[in-house]
């Protein structure tokens, strides 16, 4: 158990994914970088209204290689090429976390945007379904300032 | 990306304008373009508005002064998409009783030019070989005169070129004080040379029975004639690589904006209202509009002192060299009666047809210029033949040019009846000329008239010398003597469009000049080439 | 001219110069080449009646402004163009005096239509909303990258499950007509006609299977249709000069004859004035299909089974355009605006389509050669646009849906016919808006489909999409499979214009995909990529 969007917590997705994709056939050889910006919107406690968190993840060989958050929204540098960026309101991801809605239909949606090679995506749909399984199922999340739906 | 504010403005993207910001833009400044149409190039327009596929110019056709245009060379156009051809046969008339063509060459051919006035006279020949020989000899000279701000010497010099280049056979400094077609008919005897010549005349703007214009035409009109060149795809492609090399020196083209007003603040011009607000220019505005428009409308009565409100009100555009472009989109091209004598005239460039006389051809001409419908007449050229860009295979598309009275003499109505009638008239008389112009060989046709391009260009009047060419509006004295070197009285205005001098024509040296005077006040660089001259 | 260059690009359309404008961005040497006088392919604004009066003569909306990843990369907005989104986008008329409205506002949109039924009204308003929500991903998926097969989409939308979650998007609409997809979803026939007549001017046919995988796009950027200020020209101005000023050079009348081959690898052109360009790394054409391999490339330089293929197999869509471009001096006023006053304020209005079947109906004597009953739309660019005419009078377009050979006789006969089936048009558009006497016109001129052939004859028998929209010339098989990926059998030739994936209109799709394929084989920096 631990709180949500703590080292702890990511620490935990990470090894949920590993667990996952261990033993899965066909993943992806790419390394990937995904950039995850978690807006503030006045109704997540767990980030401030007008302010962002910033997560930066690696994807290597359909495996978690690390997860971490960052200060600022990650820009590709000349080490670190994004290849995808997810960006939402901090309720949409709360929820999402915590199991209330599903993280394709909040992209389905549009309030959850996806930036990056759909084509890739689409084609590795299977291994996205088990990351997303791993982010939505994979962990038991503490919600010390209260559990989305905040209403 | 377009700003608030520049170094410098220019109103209008004619070839003028264009050539102004293009200098502007390479010495530094920064630079934008206003433009009320869509499109760039003012009269350097080709365009394709009746069956796809065949091209007209509708305002500027031949091309003369290429050779020597300071932008062509200091921007590269050529690499930039301009091409020219230059046809063997530059000038021709073709008659209906099927009489020898007149036909005039290039000027490496003057032997074949010799040889065709001379069906009519050999002392005519010889007369216009040597002329033209001459004329040839001074274009240095004649190109600095023109990419120079005018000089009060002019005349003077003008009277000294013609004595120092003709006097040996008789053309002393008095001629400059003739009409050109006094001097025409003074020089040549042939009837049928007489009627090519007034035309060829007339088309360069010289107005035929003006007085002190005789210099002129031994000079510029002698030296442009039969130079043409013909740009290939239309002469719009001019204006298409003269906006290309704009964009690559920085310049921005904000188009589809029509200037309302010039800002003047504490006697200085600041920048332009546009429709989409007001543009500031820091450095200079410079204007590619007519005079009047520039002063009158866009800077205001309340600017200008009482002298230069006078003078631009009386500032003339027209009634000479008023022209209406007719299009015809051919299945054939013409094939003239006068080919059985020479078939070059078949192939001829501008082609003269309805004038059967020199008579034929003033009375059209002074009819025009009084404010008539003349008899119909034209100027043609069957681009096609030598570009096959300009029509679909196996069509022709042929345009030329109409005097015409000026745009404000007639009504709407009566322009929509020139419209509907003018063109069937001419192709009666064409078809007598040239027996293949049937109705069947039209496929379509349509003229654009003086009141059009005033509308679309804003060429008062329809006037293509932009304000008439006579001695009060020429040299030092254009458009008034007070404006003759591109600076209006306000301070930071200029102006580079065509009712400065030198006038009308695609040589872009009301540009250059202007920017000449530009970087004289701001201190920029001069554009000068020491090995061109000028 | 210049005698060579990195990327020699045939045509000079919005696709060829978006293309040419990136990869001068990206430092290379670009000449695009333009056969006609004027830049712009369809991006086509000329005066063709009158001084003054602009006539888009192909593209006049632009409904992917602002989703098109080129509109920002190329930052298109700041070179001096304007597009104005009008607020009350279409109209459709009905013959018994009622209207539909649709507006950029959607909420307006749902009052029209349920003026002829609540519940279609809500279901539309459900359509909208979701399609809204997924319109960037479908954008993302769809259109802005180098397509992938239907078997593979089908199989992630399976994948995701994306039809439990969806009511209207599925993996079944591969196999159903827009007619199919508007039986299932609405009831009454008007809001269907107009929801039709809206898939038909994105040419979507209606009755054609597989054509509803494209609906919900549709239906999401309804309300995203744009005028260009001043014609739609002007984009190809932006574009030309983007390209110019990052280094590229634009030629007009550059007429390509020959593509030079050597060793299997492109390697530059000919013009038909002897000119030779050429090309370091790439020769790529924006023109059509038969042009490129069977004009401008030499019969040994094409494999023959290939040749065959472009001989027999490039299918172009079995329907054009008619059109009246008219110069007037007055609006219309329609009698329909007793029953909505906003269809006199509408941008494009469906002149009498009332049902599915009606248009059903045309496209069966369309296909039949037949020239229809004249069922126009019109569009007045002067309600958003007054600088399109000088100040007083208007500029007017009319469309009608039209077959491009008629009775049997060719192409040909439309020269016989265009004034009569134009004035046919001006006669349906009148009974509409009484005010349309003869005397509201200055002048008009018809545009047939066979004049859009003789202006661009890339537009094969007057197919302004450059290739059928329907599901066998689709994503990875438009034009044919071996050619889905802008890569050509010879190295070094590309395609990008729209006979690619995704298809014709002003989509910057092709030249924008195409991109990304040479970006690969060329090792450009993708710079535009930013996540």
């Amino acid at each position: 158990m631990a709180d949500v969007y703590t080292p702890e917590w990511y620490d935990l997705v990470k090894e949920a994914i590993n667990n996952r994709v261990a033993g899965m056939d066909g993943l992806p050889p790419e390394t990937l970088h995904i950039a995850v910006d978690i807006e503030g919107d006045g109704v997540s406690p767990y980030v401030d209204e007008a302010s962002s968190r910033h997560f930066l993840i690696r994807i290597a060989k359909g495996a978690c290689e690390w997860y971490r958050e960052v200060d600022e929204a990650a820009q590709s540098t000349d080490e670190i090429k994004l290849d995808y960026r997810f960006v939402g309101p901090a309720s949409e991801f709360d929820a999402v976390v915590g199991g209330v809605i599903d993280p394709i239909d909040a992209a389905l949606g549009g309030v959850i945007k996806v930036r990056g090679d759909m084509r890739f995506l689409m084609r590795q749909a299977e291994h996205v379904q088990v990351l997303l399984d791993a982010y939505t199922h994979g962990v038991q999340t503490d919600w010390p300032k209260g559990e989305p739906p905040y209403a | 990306m377009v700003h608030r504010s520049y170094d410098a403005i220019v109103i209008g993207a004619g070839h003028n304008g264009l050539c102004t910001a293009a200098y502007l833009a390479r010495a530094g400044l920064k630079t934008a373009i206003v433009e009320r149409r869509h499109e760039e190039g003012g009269g350097v327009n080709t365009e394709e508005p009746l069956r796809p596929g065949f091209r007209f110019n509708l305002h500027a056709q031949f091309m003369e002064f290429f050779d020597i245009m300071p932008m062509i060379q200091d921007f590269d156009l050529e690499s930039l998409g301009l091409r020219t051809i230059v046809p063997e046969a530059q000038a021709g008339i073709a008659f209906a009783d099927g009489r020898p063509p007149v036909i005039l060459h290039r000027p490496d051919l003057l032997d074949r030019t010799h040889a065709s006035i001379a069906r009519y006279s050999r002392s005519d020949a010889d007369t216009y070989v040597d002329l033209k020989r001459r004329a040839q000899a001074i274009q240095q000279m004649l190109a600095v005169g023109l990419y120079n701000p005018p000089t009060a010497q002019g005349d003077a010099t003008q009277a000294m070129i013609l004595e120092s280049v003709f006097g040996d056979i008789g053309i002393t400094s008095h001629f400059a004080t003739k009409s050109p077609k006094v001097v025409i008919d003074e020089l040549f005897e042939t009837d049928e040379l007489r009627a090519l010549l007034y035309r060829c005349c007339v088309e360069f703007g010289f107005p035929v029975d003006q007085t002190g214009t005789g210099a002129g035409f031994l000079t510029f009109v002698m030296w442009t004639m039969a130079n043409w060149k013909l740009v290939l795809g239309g002469t719009h492609t001019l204006a298409k690589a003269m906006t290309q090399a704009c964009y690559r020196e920085g310049v921005e083209l904000i188009e589809n904006n029509s200037v309302s007003g010039i800002i003047i603040e504490d006697g200085r011009a600041v920048g332009v209202h546009t429709r989409t607000g007001d543009i500031r220019a820091t450095k200079c505005v410079a204007s590619n509009a007519n005079v009047q428009q520039t002063l009158l409308d866009l800077v205001g009565e309340e600017n200008l002192s009482e002298l230069w409100i006078k003078r631009a009100k009386a500032f003339r555009s027209g009634p000479s060299h008023v022209l209406g472009t007719p299009m015809f989109c051919l299945h054939d091209a013409p094939d003239y009666r006068s080919a059985a004598h020479d078939p070059e005239i078949n192939r001829t460039f501008y082609t003269l047809v309805g004038y059967e006389s020199a008579r034929e051809c003033i009375d059209y001409i002074r009819d025009a210029y009084m404010g008539r419908m003349p008899s119909p007449g034209a100027g043609l050229w069957v681009n096609s033949l030598w570009d096959r860009s300009q029509a679909p295979p196996g069509h022709h598309s042929a345009t030329g040019w109409y005097f015409l009275p000026p745009a404000s003499d007639l009504s709407a109505e009566e322009w929509a009846h020139v419209r509907a009638t003018f063109n069937d008239r001419f192709l009666a008389r064409w078809r007598e000329a040239a027996p293949n112009m049937t109705p069947g060989n039209v496929i379509e046709h349509r003229v654009h008239t003086p009141d059009l391009m005033e509308r679309k260009n804003m060429i008062l009047e329809g006037d293509f010398s932009n304000g008439e060419f006579s001695p009060d509006q020429m040299g030092i004295n254009r458009p008034f003597p007070e404006a003759s070197q591109y600076r209006a009285e306000i301070d930071g205005l200029y102006f580079c469009g065509p009712s400065s001098y030198p006038g009308g024509g695609v040589h872009s040296a009301c540009g250059y000049n202007a920017y000449k005077t530009i970087a004289e006040d701001l201190g920029l660089p001069s554009p000068v080439v020491s090995s061109r001259g000028y | 001219m210049r005698e060579a260059c990195d990327v020699v690009i045939i045509g000079a359309g919005h696709n060829g110069l978006t293309l040419g404008a990136y990869l001068a961005r990206s430092g290379l040497d670009v000449i695009v080449l333009e056969r006609r006088h004027e830049e712009g392919g369809g991006l086509c604004t000329e005066e063709l009646t009158q001084a003054g009066f602009l006539h888009n003569v192909h593209a006049n909306y632009h409904t992917f402004v602002d989703m098109a990843p080129p509109v920002h990369d190329l930052e298109v907005r700041s070179h001096g163009i304007e597009y104005v989104r009008p607020e009350v986008q279409m109209a459709s008329i009905y013959d018994d005096g009622t209207a539909l409205t649709v507006h950029a506002d959607i909420d307006k949109t749902v009052e029209s239509m349920a003026r002829f039924s609540e519940v279609d009204a809500q279901t539309f308003r459900r359509l909208y909303d979701e399609a809204h929500g997924f319109v960037d991903l479908l954008l993302g998926t769809l259109m802005y990258q180098p397509p992938m097969s239907v078997k593979e989409l089908t199989r992630a939308l399976a994948q995701f499950g994306v039809e439990d979650r969806s009511e209207f998007l599925g993996v079944k609409l591969r196999r159903e007509t827009i007619n199919e997809f508007l039986d299932q979803h609405f009831t009454n026939d008007k809001i269907k006609a107009h929801l039709a007549f809206h898939a038909s001017v994105c040419s979507y046919t209606t009755d054609v299977k597989g054509l509803a995988i494209g609906f919900p796009l549709l239906v999401g950027k309804i309300n995203n249709w744009h005028l260009c200020v001043g014609g739609s020209h002007r984009l190809a101005h932006a574009l030309w000069r983007d390209l110019a000023q990052h280094g590229g050079v634009m030629i007009s009348d550059a007429d390509v004859s020959t593509i030079m081959v050597e060793s299997g690898r492109a390697v530059g052109v000919t013009l038909s004035s002897g000119e030779q360009i050429t090309a370091r790394k790439a020769v790529v054409s924006t023109v059509d299909v038969e042009q490129t391999f069977l004009r401008f490339l030499n019969k040994d330089a094409v494999d023959v089974e290939l040749r065959e293929k472009v001989e027999n197999k490039i299918a172009h869509k079995d329907w054009t355009l008619f059109s009246v471009h008219a110069a007037m001096n007055r609006l219309p006023e329609y009698e329909a605006a007793e029953f909505d006053p906003d269809v006199n304020r509408a941008w494009v209005v469906n002149l009498g389509y009332s049902s599915p079947a009606e248009l059903n109906e045309d496209w069966r004597l369309i296909r039949a050669g037949k020239v229809p009953d004249p069922r126009p739309n019109a569009a007045v660019n002067s309600l958003y646009d007054p600088t399109d005419a000088p100040e007083g009078y208007y500029t007017g377009l009319l469309r009608q849906f039209a077959p491009f050979e008629v009775n049997g006789v060719g192409a040909g006969e439309w020269d016989n016919m265009g004034r009569w089936y134009g004035e046919r048009c001006l006669d349906v558009w009148k009974r509409y808006a009484p005010n349309l006497t003869e005397d509201a016109y200055v002048d008009w001129v018809p545009f047939t489909p066979l004049d859009i052939e003789r202006k661009m004859p890339n537009m094969v028998r007057g197919d302004w999409m450059m290739g059928e929209i329907s599901l066998d010339n689709m994503l990875d098989q438009r034009p044919l499979p071996e050619l889905g990926q802008y890569r050509t059998p010879i190295e070094g030739l590309y395609m990008g214009g729209s006979t690619q994936h995704p298809h014709g209109f002003i989509t910057f799709g092709p030249g924008y995909n195409a991109l990304q394929v040479m970006a690969e084989d060329l090792n450009i920096d993708p710079w535009w990529r930013q996540i």
